[in-house]
């Protein structure tokens, strides 16, 4: 048998719709199944709507369902929004209160129940011991979830959780439910994360030492997580008065010679893109994740995008080399944080991370054990190292580009830095020669560079059609090729990590043997389409974009391609 | 022992004749070398201005940084080598202006850096437009009808966000500038110093004769810089008697005094664990 199935928890915000997800999730994982879970909520703390909807089954998953097999809605309106996209079969659990008298409804007592059990804000665990008792899973594992879950609250409030979810487990009685199937407790498939808490391991495993940062949504839980951690490792994060000075501030620790990292969303990078071109004038090593959501301006703060890549490479005036990356899982942000301050730091530049609301928030199984390093390789030079400190220069010209890097009142070596154009010793310079020698110098560094970028990874490549994206939607687009395969289309997929410097001759040949190739993107003007073109003259031949501020189901993508075959 | 001499940096001075910034820099080199700093034991961080290019008339570690942005870069070198010792060089535009936010946070912070103002009172660079601390009503090209706003006062608004060390010095009086300098090292936490700072080009009211008509040595009158309400009171004092001085000192732990792993060791220093990592991550 395989279970492919879809929860969809409904609720205003401050109902427990997480928590309840997070039950739901630990309990498929100590099954041994795959999941994937999505995060839709408003900017507001109480009230509106909001849902956690996750797909669990027994083969890898990593994109969201566009239909539903069971609705848990905590409130009538979430019943109302979404009764639509119910499988044929599917039920939804619903407060006795608010229930409508309808045949796909199982109306329970959540509040009721709460109250003889837990205590009435329990009734989120008492609808969560429902679901699953629906679904067939086994009330021990429930209870381990609960209990570790709750733990470090006391055994009181374990002892109330659990009887609230016993109270909801028993509710359901009998009620056979088509989608129910065998669980049965096994070893976790990998660990559940999600695109936040991977970008913050990654820069520990980077042995990032400061991080600096403005709050804004979707990436403050990057910082959550680094700051949660910081007191185990030599780290220190902090909370900057905007960020024009998170920016700053790393800079000032990366010049002095700790690794460090920034943060934000779309408007925050726009305030960052002073100090960006600071980093790239002074050769500063700085590591930036730009978390998209839609804009411009304040956009939709809580909501999904993929619209700042064509920005994130021409971000700051005139033109330096950077490193832009767009990882595709949580285990691609793990590896792409921590390979970001490695290449980051070996060619003295800035390193842009392109992630989204829908990778930072959503949860997913990352299957292989994340590498963590035994030693960290650093780039920083000192007296030992050169021939005569006394007359070291910061920006010797090398070949390479890459002149050796001291930090300030480390021995004799005098280090002088500066933003306006400068000489090899770091003193400003206005000689026309001097400002071509370094332009040059800088832009020496884009071909070792380059050598350092994964090529775009691709998943049926002889195919006759090629689908071409980048970042958190290779799941996505992957499952669309699938799907399209299914149905006798010969489609293929190619995903981009690595986005700049541009790959420009690995891209060439990916698209080398196919009649045609179509973009997918969360964008209006297909952005990467438009760099492909622009870096090597392959045009694409129609592109499915999607800019609602919601994530991509494959089925989507799927359709979107076969209007393109008619 | 160092000698004044050490500092002399061959770079090509850029600023006017006669410019006040030049009784800044004598002091600086003066003041390093009374407190025994080598040149390659202090990092000068600058913004943008004609303040901004101190750093390269003197022999020392520099980051010549953005306008405005030199204190959170110095705010992240302190915080990853607290070790270091920090002169922040700026202007009243640079740092009261554009950098304004950055001032009141650095203040509120208590980061253990030496904020050297070049305060001329209008913009150098840009050649005479008014700057923050312009005197209301000063008459420029840009402002033909005279400034419209009030005088930014810095060393009100740093007592009013908790400064610990607020002084006041004057270009003219390179001796006492230097004394200043040297008490706002040895200062743990964050010192502001004003300079009054005569501009020759764009500014031909408040000049070097007009300054030392007008300024007076609170330490020769016996004052003692422990008085919250008193300094208050010094640094709203403007126009025929001008003081200066530090006006109000207390120390109180600074913020890398405050990050406990720091206390052992600085940040730069820590040591990396793979260990550590891994347990991160199984704890997932």
């Amino acid at each position: 048998m395989s279970v492919d199935i879809s929860v969809k928890i409904g609720g205003e915000a401050g109902q427990g719709i997480q928590t309840v997800g997070d039950i739901l999730a630990r309990v498929c994982l100590k099954c041994g199944l795959y999941l994937m879970a999505i995060n839709d909520f408003e900017s507001r703390i109480r009230g509106g709507h909001s849902f956690f909807q996750i797909r669990i089954s027994d083969k890898p998953v990593n994109a969201p369902n566009h239909s539903i097999n069971l609705l848990l809605a905590l409130d009538k309106k979430s019943f109302d929004l979404h009764e639509k996209e119910l499988v044929k079969g599917g039920i939804s659990l619903m407060e006795e209160v608010d229930a409508p008298a309808k045949k796909n409804i199982i109306a329970i007592p959540f509040f009721e129940l709460a109250k003889e059990s837990g205590g009435k804000i329990t009734s989120n665990i008492v609808a969560a011991g429902a679901c699953l008792a629906l679904l067939g899973a086994p009330f021990g594992i429930i209870r381990e979830v609960i209990t570790e879950g709750f733990a470090s609250k006391g055994e009181d409030i374990v002892e109330k959780n659990l009887n609230a979810a016993k109270a909801g487990y028993e509710s359901v009685g009998k009620i056979s439910f088509k989608f129910a199937f065998k669980w049965k407790a096994s070893r976790p498939r990998g660990i559940l994360i999600d695109g936040s808490r991977a970008i913050a391991l990654g820069a520990l495993a980077a042995d990032c030492r400061f991080a600096a940062f403005y709050p804004m949504s979707p990436a403050t839980g990057i910082m959550a997580h680094l700051a949660s951690a910081a007191n185990e490792f030599p780290l220190v994060v902090e909370q900057a008065e905007d960020e024009i000075s998170a920016v700053n501030m790393i800079i000032g620790a990366s010049f002095a010679g700790a690794r460090a990292m920034t943060a934000t969303s779309g408007g925050g990078f726009c305030l960052m893109t002073e100090g960006l071109g600071l980093s790239g004038i002074t050769e500063t090593p700085i590591v930036i994740v730009n978390a998209q959501r839609p804009g411009p301006a304040t956009g939709m703060a809580t909501r999904t995008a993929q619209a700042d890549l064509l920005f994130a490479i021409n971000a700051s005036q005139d033109e330096f080399p950077r490193f832009i990356f767009a990882p595709g899982s949580p285990a691609e942000a793990f590896e792409t944080t921590a390979r970001a301050f490695h290449l980051a730091e070996k060619y003295q530049v800035p390193a842009i991370i392109l992630v989204d609301q829908y990778l930072n928030d959503s949860l997913f199984i990352a299957g292989k054990a994340l590498k963590v390093p035994g030693k960290v390789k650093k780039f920083i030079v000192s007296d030992t190292d050169m021939k005569n400190p006394s007359e070291y220069k910061r920006y010797a010209l090398t070949n390479s580009g890459i002149s050796p890097r001291a930090i300030p009142c480390n021995g004799r070596a005098i280090v002088m830095v500066s933003g306006n154009e400068h000489k090899e010793d770091g003193h400003s310079s206005e000689s026309a020669q001097t400002r071509t020698e370094m332009v040059n110098k800088r832009n020496a560094k884009l071909s070792g560079m380059l050598s350092g970028m994964n090529p775009p990874e691709t998943y049926f490549p002889e195919s006759k059609i090629l689908l071409a994206g980048w970042g958190s939607t290779k799941a996505a687009i992957r499952e669309a090729v699938e799907m399209l395969r299914k149905d006798g289309i010969n489609a293929g997929c190619v995903n981009f990590s690595d986005l700049w410097p541009f790959p420009a001759a690995e891209t060439k040949k990916a698209f080398l043997t196919c009649e045609k190739f179509y973009m997918v993107e969360q964008n209006s003007t297909a952005q990467l389409g438009r760099l492909i073109k622009e870096q090597t003259a392959l045009s694409y031949s129609g592109a499915v974009l999607k800019y609602d501020g919601r994530p991509f189901y494959p089925v989507e993508i799927a359709d979107g391609i076969k209007k393109y075959m008619r | 022992m160092v000698n004044i001499k050490d500092y002399d940096s061959d770079v090509e001075n850029k600023w006017c004749p006669g410019c006040g910034n030049f009784g800044i820099l004598a002091a600086m080199k003066d003041a390093l070398a009374a407190q025994g700093i080598p040149p390659e034991k202090i990092l000068i961080i600058s913004g943008i201005g004609q303040a901004a290019k101190t750093p390269h008339y003197l022999k020392c570690n520099l980051f010549h940084a953005l306008h405005g942005r030199a204190l959170p870069l110095a705010t992240g070198a302190k915080i990853a080598n607290h070790e270091l010792t920090i002169l922040v060089n700026s202007g009243d535009g640079d740092c009261y202006g554009e950098g304004g936010n950055h001032f009141m946070h650095a203040v509120r912070r208590n980061i253990d850096v030496t904020l050297l103002v070049h305060n001329n009172k209008v913009y150098g660079l840009t050649k005479g437009q008014a700057s923050p601390t312009s005197d209301e009503g000063m008459i420029t090209k840009i402002q033909s009808d005279g400034v419209l706003s009030e005088t930014f006062n810095p060393l009100s608004v740093a007592l009013a966000l908790g400064a610990g060390f607020v002084a006041r010095s004057f270009s003219g009086k390179t001796e006492h500038l230097s004394k200043i300098i040297q008490e706002g090292i040895k200062h743990k936490g964050f010192s502001l110093i004003d300079i009054l700072q005569p501009c020759v080009s764009f500014n031909n009211v408040n000049t070097f004769d007009w300054y030392r008509k007008r300024v007076y040595d609170l330490f020769e009158e016996g004052y003692i810089p422990d008085d919250f309400n008193k300094a208050m009171e010094l640094s709203r004092m403007w126009g025929d008697k001008i003081p200066i001085g530090i006006i109000y000192q207390k120390e109180k732990p600074s913020y890398t005094d405050k990050i406990k792993k720091l206390v052992e060791s600085t940040l730069i220093s820590g040591k990396y664990s793979q260990e550590k990592v891994r347990n991160a991550i199984e704890s997932l």
